[in-house]
């Protein structure tokens, strides 16, 4: 091949980069964009599967429990939150125990973010039943503004009654927790 | 770098389960054994037994009152309540159940009891030596949750030959429920 059709071949692969590479696909451009994110309130809560209620020894004496539950939070600064609890399925078999009857009742205690309820409770079956209340601008970890400990926790002190009237066996009851945020 | 790639997004994917679940709410179940229980107060902390006569034919008598507990198990179960002497009376000189002065001297008690107690029949005679009978239970049974009576009336043998003074002895009451 000769000098001159070297140079023509030169030629056109310059001319043909020279068309891939236009100004748009070569230069940098640089974008600024502003993204914002709204927290809207949230809650959690995780409770063990079951919680066995067991005697003291002394005859006649409460059975008692205790279960920890787990919360993570962020309530608004206008706003809080709450867990409350309810017996939603009562002892059975019959001839057992029961919450409706006032039976079952509760304390709680050892609370990490929040105010825990006061005094003796009735975990009844009719309506549900205060565990913590949570306060406004309320956040779960990181520290800071925001609680130490994630997820947050509470303990719940169950007694059951011990009647002589009931029947020997063994009963079980159902607890719903239910945790709200605004 | 493909292959590198797919080794850290594989290696993304084997985070561990977390233990919990969490979520708007969560159910618990409580659970509970019942077993048979009993138990008993003794409402007479010391029952004095006195006599009516001067002329050693009555014996001297007293009562005890008692509450019990008891919840026996369903099916199959028992309960009795019974009493023993633990302390013969002192001093000495005096009467004795384990030794009396004159044979046939006693300390006995008949007994009354609320149901679902099967009261003892009859006199019985209190001992030294064994837990006699007040009441016994059956399957099923279960008293008020604050409790059912009872009482035993006592009779201590009026021997010339007790020297004069105050005497005591030590009764125990044994409740149980299986």
């Amino acid at each position: 091949m000769g000098a001159p059709t070297r140079h023509r071949i030169v030629s056109c692969v310059t001319a043909a980069i020279a068309a891939f590479c236009q100004p748009a696909r070569c230069d940098s451009i640089t974008v600024t964009q502003s993204v914002s994110a709204e927290l809207a309130p949230a809650a959690k809560l995780s409770v063990p599967a079951s919680v066995p209620l067991t005697a003291s020894g002394a005859a006649f004496q409460p059975f008692s429990g205790t279960l920890t539950l787990s919360f993570r939070v962020r309530s608004s600064s206008a706003g809080g939150g709450a867990i409350t609890l309810q017996t939603t399925s009562d002892f059975s078999p019959s001839g057992g125990p029961s919450a409706a009857g006032g039976a079952l009742t509760y304390l709680c205690s050892n609370g990490t973010l929040g105010t825990p309820c006061t005094g003796r409770q009735t975990a009844g079956t009719g309506a549900q039943s205060s565990v913590l209340t949570i306060p406004p601008a309320a956040c779960t970890g990181g520290g800071g503004a925001c609680s130490a400990s994630n997820p947050n926790s509470i303990q719940v002190y169950f007694s059951l009654e011990n009647d002589s009237g009931t029947a020997t066996g063994n009963y079980a009851a159902q607890i719903t927790f239910v945790i709200s945020a605004i | 770098m493909f292959i590198w790639l797919a080794g850290a997004v594989g290696a993304l994917l084997q985070l561990p389960a977390r233990a919990q679940s969490f979520g708007p709410s969560g159910t618990t179940t409580l659970s509970v054994t019942v077993g048979p229980e009993a138990s008993i107060s003794i409402a007479t902390a010391t029952s004095a037994l006195a006599t009516t006569g001067t002329g050693f034919n009555n014996a001297f008598t007293g009562g005890t009152t008692f509450t019990y507990k008891i919840r026996s198990t369903k099916t199959g179960g028992t309960g009795s309540i019974g009493v023993e002497v633990t302390s013969d009376f002192s001093p000495g000189s005096g009467p004795s159940v384990a030794s009396p002065p004159t044979a046939g001297d006693a300390l006995s008690y008949t007994c009354t009891v609320a149901t679902p107690a099967t009261a003892c029949t009859g006199s019985q005679t209190a001992s030294t030596t064994a837990v006699t009978p007040v009441a016994t239970f059956g399957a099923d049974a279960h008293s008020a949750m604050g409790g059912n009576t009872g009482s035993l009336n006592w009779a201590l043998t009026d021997d010339p030959k007790y020297g004069t003074g105050t005497y005591t002895a030590t009764v125990t009451f044994t409740i149980s429920a299986a």
